[in-house]
């Protein structure tokens, strides 16, 4: 989408707006602590407080259009500073939930989709997914020490079921030989699903609380299937 | 559920790993991610931060705090889906204050725990005159330092 210039439409006051989240923004003092403690103050005139303020009075024409609440990493900075223990972080979230999907910036909202519709974000189907990973397998075969490893797929009762971030089955491949050497010098029983493996969680940035629910429930879905207890989610 | 600092721990502990602390000679420093430190402290009423440090300690004798540091962290300006957003030029310049505070450690490699810190100052680095400095995942400093 274009970006908009925060339109602060003030027929748009409404005090009660928001008075459902649970983020206490009615209680701020304007003390600007939250802006003094933020890394992203002043980029692109971002400020936590006026953030605070302009839900408060409601402004949600402004607010949705803003890029303020992209811009911040919902690092909590603010918050922890804050006298008030205004959630500023979830705020942030509730208002990137705001959008209109088609409106989420960049690849965030494409992103989501394909795992919701595939399972992971680079609908990268199961054959390539098995092809890639095996071969990652292979090649740490050939290390010295590591001669008898193998990517334990799908395994029922392992101790560990792990999944992973998209991008070290994309551009990142060497990194899954980290924690893999590990597990083999562990002499651990783990496991990688060969369907909803995908660790990121993108309804996280997107302010979906739906979309994560559906992503969490698969992974638990796959402790059930395969019969595993514990969970180790590096993401 | 486990935390990946609390199976490295288990496994450091029990001897079922043995990690060889002369191997990495680089100075090194540790990067808070927000969300298994500050927030998960603030959300959750726990935060990581001495783990990754006990686990540092059993990988290497040279490594140096960040500052400010723990709770007080910076944040990374990877977070929150800033790498995927499109909003680069802003992301880049998040990152300005923690290369800076890197930069004053002297360290030559930094470490993290997270995929999203990881990326981010990876991408960043030489936006800031820092393109030797190597950044390492936690669990990948544990890797290099395994006696197999
Ligand atoms: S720190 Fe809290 S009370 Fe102070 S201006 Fe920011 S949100 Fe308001
Ligand atoms: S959560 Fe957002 S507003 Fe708060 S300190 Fe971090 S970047 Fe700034």
């Amino acid at each position: 989408m274009q970006d908009t210039q925060p339109i602060h439409d003030l027929t748009q006051l409404d005090h009660t707006r928001y008075k459902s989240w649970p983020f206490n923004q009615d209680i701020c003092l304007t003390c600007a602590l939250c802006a003094s403690a933020c890394p992203a103050s002043g980029i692109d005139a971002l400020d936590p407080r006026s953030l605070v303020r302009q839900v408060g009075y409601g402004l949600e024409d402004a607010l949705v259009a803003e890029r303020w609440p992209w811009i911040c990493t919902m690092c909590a900075k603010c918050e922890h500073v804050c006298p008030m223990d205004i959630q500023i972080a979830d705020m942030v979230r509730n208002l990137r939930g705001l959008r209109d999907r088609q409106n989420v910036p960049g690849i965030l909202q494409q992103g989501l989709e394909a795992a919701l519709e595939t399972g992971n974000n680079l609908r990268l189907p199961q054959e390539d997914f098995v092809f890639i990973v095996e071969d990652v397998g292979e090649e740490l075969a050939e290390e010295a020490g590591f001669e008898n490893f193998k990517v334990a797929l799908d395994k029922d009762g392992a101790n560990l079921l792990t999944t992973i971030h998209n991008k070290l089955v994309n551009t990142h491949t060497e990194d899954l030989k980290h924690f893999w050497k590990i597990f083999h010098a562990a002499g651990e029983s783990w496991t990688l699903p060969t369907d909803n493996w995908e660790g990121t969680n993108w309804g996280y940035f997107t302010g979906d609380d739906e979309a994560m629910k559906t992503m969490v429930g698969r992974i638990v879905a796959n402790l059930d299937k395969l019969n595993i207890t514990h969970l180790l989610l590096p993401e | 559920m486990l935390s990946v600092f609390d199976l490295l721990i288990d496994y450091i502990k029990t001897g079922k790993i043995k990690l060889d602390k002369s191997r990495v000679k680089d100075k090194i420093t540790y990067h808070d991610p927000c969300n298994y430190a500050r927030k998960a402290e603030m959300r959750l009423g726990y935060g990581y931060y001495d783990e990754p440090r006990w686990i540092l300690d059993q990988c290497v004798d040279n490594w140096v705090e960040m500052y400010p540091t723990r709770d007080h962290q910076l944040c990374c300006g990877g977070g929150g889906g800033t790498l995927t957003n499109g909003y680069n030029k802003e992301r880049i310049q998040y990152g300005r204050l923690k290369m800076e505070q890197i930069k004053a450690t002297g360290a030559q490699m930094v470490v993290t725990p997270c995929h999203g810190c990881h990326g981010q100052l990876n991408s960043i680095k030489k936006e800031y005159g820092m393109a030797e400095l190597e950044v390492k995942y936690l669990w990948e400093l544990v890797a290099d330092c395994l006696v197999i």
